[in-house]
């Protein structure tokens, strides 16, 4: 009966952020909000361990004072309850905090048997909090795991890697960053949404966690965040006919030397 | 009198880290290296860097952090490398956090910065560049293709073995090679990518006879691997699949959605096929054809037979 925390992250929808084209200024007004998809993928690898196998699944979050509207969204997707952590010091966190605050909060929870987070956060995508988190907590990481079992007590992964899969066995406690690829998170139905708001919501400070002001500053500064320029010529080839066009396209790709 | 690391288990990578290593090296600083294979010591001694090459007990990378991080906890550190293989961006992010210091992933542009390192990298899917300022130890991972490797130079650095132990919590169960369909995406010239513009299977056989006529390598989005699996996983272009550097890329039926385009972003030509005038991929394209991808595949097979 293996009991899990799983991490996520309520993310700006980066389909609702505009750029500027003249100042590639980023305009995020009226922008949705949402849970980060490949941690909804690591909610539904601990969702379905705990339908196999039992325990609990617990939900645990650090983010900016709006992290509240994430809460029956992570719960009606199969968490038990949930824990969040609201903090202005979220806004400009780097996954160094991020790691720090998550830790001190398992620590304070009870480090349970599996760890799950996502591969990497929809906005950021950098792929370290699991085993920054992990190694803050002195455990093991596994992660690229494309399936995640749970069997003899242990952990049981297939991690996917540049040239293999290898399969790896694990005593837990353990940390898991799941891949995209390990499952397909279901749609809450209608039941389960119906369900989340009565689940226990638990919020907690950074001072609840006994965290200090170091432990919030990050470790690396933003300079500029502009749109990404993609100078592109942009030419639509619009014969009388699909033969002309081609012919067309094949000439200049001629004359550009790439054939 | 700072050292900078590169830090890696593929020798390819770690020789085209030393391109932003050197650059990042001011008078007085040292780079160094620490690989898990003879081949990355050999490639990195080549060009006068001294390594140290770990032996590890179990054949796992991740079993190093801690032994990495003291070593470089042992010296002032600038800054470290780690090259962004699947093993490596977890043992990049372990050590970030062991050295209590700040990471960036997947970096595309370094420079120094004073005693800082100021670096750039895409976030939101693809759509923006984040510019981050890291003070010592600056700690970043790099993906292969970055960055050319510098040619092998004067005296052979020396090359020191350091054992690891073994991750006792840690069975390896198996490692099962993946039989690689073609060449390494990443390093191909020329790609033909399809998304889900294509109706069914069986209709790959035309993108096939493009890429064929092309010499190219075939690709696709990530729906057409991942959701309708018709083609395997490490075919995948987009953020957080293979990222393309080819001459020339061609896009059979995909919308482009700028996760897919941060993968293309790169190539040299990007042309576009698909039925949508309006579709976002146009955008991102050099030259670009709107209509049937049945007729227009074809035609193109055709033309460049």
């Amino acid at each position: 009966m293996p009991n899990s925390i799983v991490c996520y992250k309520w993310v700006m929808d980066e389909q609702d952020i505009k750029v500027n084209p003249s100042t590639l200024e980023l305009a995020t007004a009226g922008a949705k909000w949402k849970i980060s998809e490949y941690d909804r993928n690591a909610v539904e690898a601990a969702t379905a361990m705990q339908e196999q196998h039992g325990g609990t699944v617990h939900a645990l979050s650090f983010g900016g004072e709006n992290l509240k509207n994430s809460l029956k969204d992570v719960l009606s997707r199969g968490a038990d309850s949930v824990t969040w952590i609201a903090d202005a010091s979220a806004a400009d966190a780097d996954a160094a905090v991020t790691a720090k605050v998550l830790a001190a909060a398992i620590k304070k929870a009870g480090v349970p048997d599996l760890i799950f987070f996502g591969d990497g956060s929809a906005d950021h995508y950098s792929q370290q909090v699991g085993a920054r988190v992990a190694a803050l907590l002195g455990l093991p990481h596994v992660g690229n795991a494309q399936s995640v079992q749970f069997a003899d007590g242990k952990l049981v992964a297939e991690r996917q890697l540049r040239d293999s899969i290898e399969t790896v066995k694990v005593a837990c406690p353990v940390v898991v960053s799941v891949l995209p690829a390990a499952n397909t998170a279901r749609i809450p139905s209608l039941k389960q949404i119906l369900a989340a708001g009565k689940k226990p919501m638990t919020a907690m400070t950074t001072a609840d966690l006994g965290l200090a002001a170091d432990d919030t500053t990050p470790r690396q500064t933003q300079v500029s965040l502009l749109g990404a320029k993609m100078d592109r010529k942009n030419k639509i080839f619009k014969e009388s006919s699909v033969e002309a066009s081609v012919a067309a396209l094949v000439q200049a790709l001629k004359a550009d030397n790439v054939l | 009198m700072s050292n900078i690391w590169i830090v890696s288990d593929s020798a390819e990578v770690a020789a085209q880290m030393l391109t932003p290593a050197l650059a990042l090296a001011g008078s007085g600083d040292t780079v160094r290296a620490m690989v898990t294979t003879d081949e990355a010591a050999k490639a990195v001694a080549d060009c006068g860097v001294a390594v140290l090459r770990l032996q590890l007990a179990d054949n796992r990378f991740e079993s190093a952090i801690a032994v990495m991080a003291e070593q470089i906890k042992a010296a002032p550190a600038k800054a470290v490398l780690v090259g962004a293989t699947p093993r490596g961006r977890e043992v990049a992010a372990g050590l970030a956090a062991l050295l209590d210091a700040g990471m960036a992933s997947e970096v595309s542009e370094v420079r120094a910065d004073g005693d800082a390192v100021e670096v750039k990298r895409y976030v939101l899917g693809g759509m923006a560049v984040s510019t981050l300022r890291l003070v010592a130890p600056a700690c970043m991972s790099i993906a292969g293709g970055t960055f050319v490797a510098p040619a092998a130079a004067g005296a052979a650095g020396a090359v020191t073995t350091l054992d690891v132990p073994a991750d006792a919590r840690v069975s390896v169960e198996s490692l099962k090679a993946v039989a690689r369909e073609g060449v390494d995406l990443a390093s191909a010239k020329r790609v033909v990518c399809v998304g889900r513009g294509l109706e069914k299977q069986e209709d790959l056989a035309i993108i096939e006879a493009l890429a064929k006529a092309l010499g190219a390598e075939t690709a696709c989005s990530r729906g057409v691997a991942e959701d309708l699996k018709w083609m395997p996983l490490d075919k995948y272009v987009g953020i957080s699949g293979v990222r393309l550097k080819a001459d020339v890329h061609v896009s059979v039926g995909i919308s482009g959605q700028v996760q897919h385009v941060a993968g293309i972003r790169d190539a040299k030509v990007i042309v576009a096929v698909d039925q949508n005038e309006n579709a976002l991929i146009f955008q991102a394209a050099d030259y670009g054809v709107v209509g049937n991808l049945y007729d227009i595949v074809p035609a193109l097979t055709k033309a460049l037979a």
